[in-house]
C-alpha cells in the first residue's frame, strides 16, 4: 500500500513537472522576406552568418548567431555553414567590426586586397548573411512576494513580462557582388509567473522562436524554394 | 573572514597575450625598431565602479605581445628593443615606441545593457634615424562582449579592443606616419647619430 502510494505521488509529480514544462507563455511571430534578386546554391557552396558591427550600434547576441548557424546547417536539407569566427579570422583584418564592408558596393574593392578573393574561393562562400537586431524587454508588471519562516515558506502574486525579438538578415550574393534581399523575424513573447505558495513559470522564448523562424525562412530564401 | 568579505568586493583579472590571425596584406618594405617601454609591458588598470566593486585589470605582457606580433606581420624587418637598447647602433628606417594614453571599461550595470566594453587609447611615436619624432599618432580602439561569463566577457572585450587596434593600425599606420616613405632612409647617420629619446610619459 505504501509503495503504491509512493508510486502515485511520483507519477503525480512527473505529470505536474511535464505539464509545467509543456506550458509556456504566449508568443506571436511574423517572419517575412523581401527578394531583390534570384538565389540558389550549388553543391560545395557555403554561407556565412555575421553580426553587423557593434561599431554601428548593433547589439546582436553571439548566442543568436550561433543558433542561426546551427539551425541552417541542421538536417538533410542543411546548408554548408562556415563558422563565423573561422571566416573572420581567415580574412583578418577585412571583416572586423571596424573594417567590414557596410554595403555590397564595398565588395569589389575588398577583392583588391591580397589573398581575399582566394580565401573566399577556398571557403566556397556564396552568400554572406548579415544579422542585425536583438531581443529586449519591452514591458512588464505585476507583483510577487515570497516569505519563509520556521513552518515553511511560499510565494503569492502574479508577475508578467514581454520580450521582443526583432532581427533582420541581409543576404549578399558574392557571385554578382549584389544584395539578394532581406529576411526579417519579429517575435513577441509574454511570460507569466503566477504563484500560490508555489510559483508556476510560464515562460515564452521569443529569441528561440525568432532563431527557428529566421533560419527556416533563410534556407527557403537561399535555395529559392517556392513551396514556403 | 574580513579578508574574504573584502575579496568579495573586488575582482582582479590578468589578460593572457592575445593572438591575432595572419593578416591578408602586403608587408611594408621598411626596417623598423620597436621599443617597448617598461610601463607598457606591465600595464595595470584599477578602478572602482560606481562605488560598488573594485576592478584590477592586469594587461601583463599582452600589449607587448600584440605589437610584436602585429609589426612582424606588417613590416619586412622588425627589431624589438628594450628600454635600454641603443637604437642608433642599428640601421633602421624608423623607430616606433607605443604607449597607453588611456584605458576605460564599462560593465552591464553601468550601461543597462548585457555587454562589457573596453576602450584603449594607444599612442605611437615614430622617430627617424636622428632621433626626431616624425609622427605622434593616437590609436583609439573599442571592444565589446556579451555579459555571459562575467570576468571572461571583460577579458574578451579587452582582447577585441586590441584586435580592433591591430585592424586600425594595419589600415592607417602608413598613411598616418609615412613610414614606407622612409624606407631606405637608414644611413651611416643612423649608426653614428643621436640616440632616440626614451619613452616620455604621456600626460596629454
Amino acid at each position: 500500500m505504501t509503495r503504491v502510494s509512493q508510486m502515485t505521488q511520483a507519477s503525480k509529480a512527473s505529470i505536474v513537472a511535464a505539464l509545467i514544462l509543456t506550458m509556456s507563455g504566449c508568443v506571436t511571430s511574423r517572419v517575412e522576406d523581401s527578394r531583390e534578386g534570384m538565389t540558389g546554391i550549388n553543391e560545395g557552396e557555403a554561407v556565412v552568418i555575421l553580426a553587423k558591427s557593434y561599431h554601428l550600434g548593433n547589439e546582436t547576441e553571439d548566442k543568436y548567431i550561433a543558433c542561426i548557424e546551427k539551425s541552417l546547417a541542421r538536417g538533410s536539407q542543411g546548408l554548408r555553414v562556415i563558422p563565423n569566427q573561422v571566416f573572420v579570422d581567415s580574412l583578418f583584418p577585412w571583416f572586423e567590426p571596424r573594417t567590414a564592408p557596410t554595403a555590397t558596393k564595398g565588395l569589389a574593392k575588398l577583392m583588391d586586397h591580397p589573398g581575399v578573393a582566394e580565401k573566399l574561393a577556398e571557403h566556397g562562400v556564396r552568400y554572406i548573411i548579415w544579422v542585425d537586431g536583438d531581443t529586449e524587454r519591452v514591458a512588464g508588471g505585476g507583483s510577487l512576494s515570497c516569505a519563509a519562516g520556521p513552518g515553511g515558506g511560499g510565494c503569492f502574486g502574479f508577475a508578467w513580462w514581454t520580450n521582443d525579438a526583432d532581427y533582420e538578415a541581409s543576404v549578399w550574393d558574392l557571385e554578382g557582388f549584389e544584395s539578394a534581399g532581406t529576411v526579417t523575424a519579429d517575435v513577441s513573447g509574454t511570460s507569466f509567473l503566477p504563484a500560490l505558495i508555489i510559483p508556476i513559470p510560464l515562460i515564452a522564448r521569443p529569441q528561440a522562436a525568432a532563431c527557428k523562424g529566421l533560419a527556416r525562412q533563410l534556407r527557403a530564401f537561399i535555395v529559392d524554394d517556392p513551396s514556403t | 573572514m574580513l579578508a574574504s568579505l573584502l575579496a568579495g568586493c573586488s575582482t582582479s583579472m590578468t589578460l593572457d597575450p592575445p593572438t591575432i590571425p595572419i593578416p591578408l596584406i602586403d608587408k611594408i618594405q621598411a626596417s623598423i625598431g620597436l621599443r617597448i617601454p617598461a610601463e607598457f609591458e606591465s600595464f595595470v588598470h584599477e578602478e572602482e565602479v560606481l562605488g560598488r566593486k573594485k576592478w584590477k585589470i592586469d594587461l601583463g605582457r599582452s600589449n607587448a605581445a600584440l605589437f610584436t606580433q602585429l609589426f612582424a606581420y606588417m613590416f619586412e624587418e622588425v627589431t624589438v628593443l628594450d628600454a635600454d637598447d641603443d637604437a642608433s647602433l642599428l640601421a633602421l628606417d624608423a623607430l616606433i615606441e607605443p604607449s597607453i594614453d588611456a584605458f576605460e571599461f564599462s560593465v552591464p550595470n553601468q550601461t543597462k545593457t548585457e555587454a562589457f566594453a573596453v576602450w584603449i587609447r594607444y599612442r605611437l611615436k615614430v622617430y627617424n634615424s636622428d632621433g626626431t619624432v616624425v609622427a605622434n599618432w593616437p590609436v583609439s580602439a573599442y571592444g565589446k562582449s556579451q555579459s555571459s561569463g562575467g570576468k571572461e566577457a571583460l577579458r574578451r572585450a579587452a582582447v577585441l579592443a586590441m584586435r580592433d587596434a591591430a585592424a586600425l593600425m594595419i589600415m592607417k599606420l602608413d598613411d598616418e606616419t609615412g613610414i614606407s616613405a622612409r624606407s631606405g632612409s637608414a644611413s651611416a647617420a643612423s649608426v653614428a647619430g643621436p640616440v632616440p629619446q626614451p619613452a616620455a610619459t604621456d600626460e596629454e
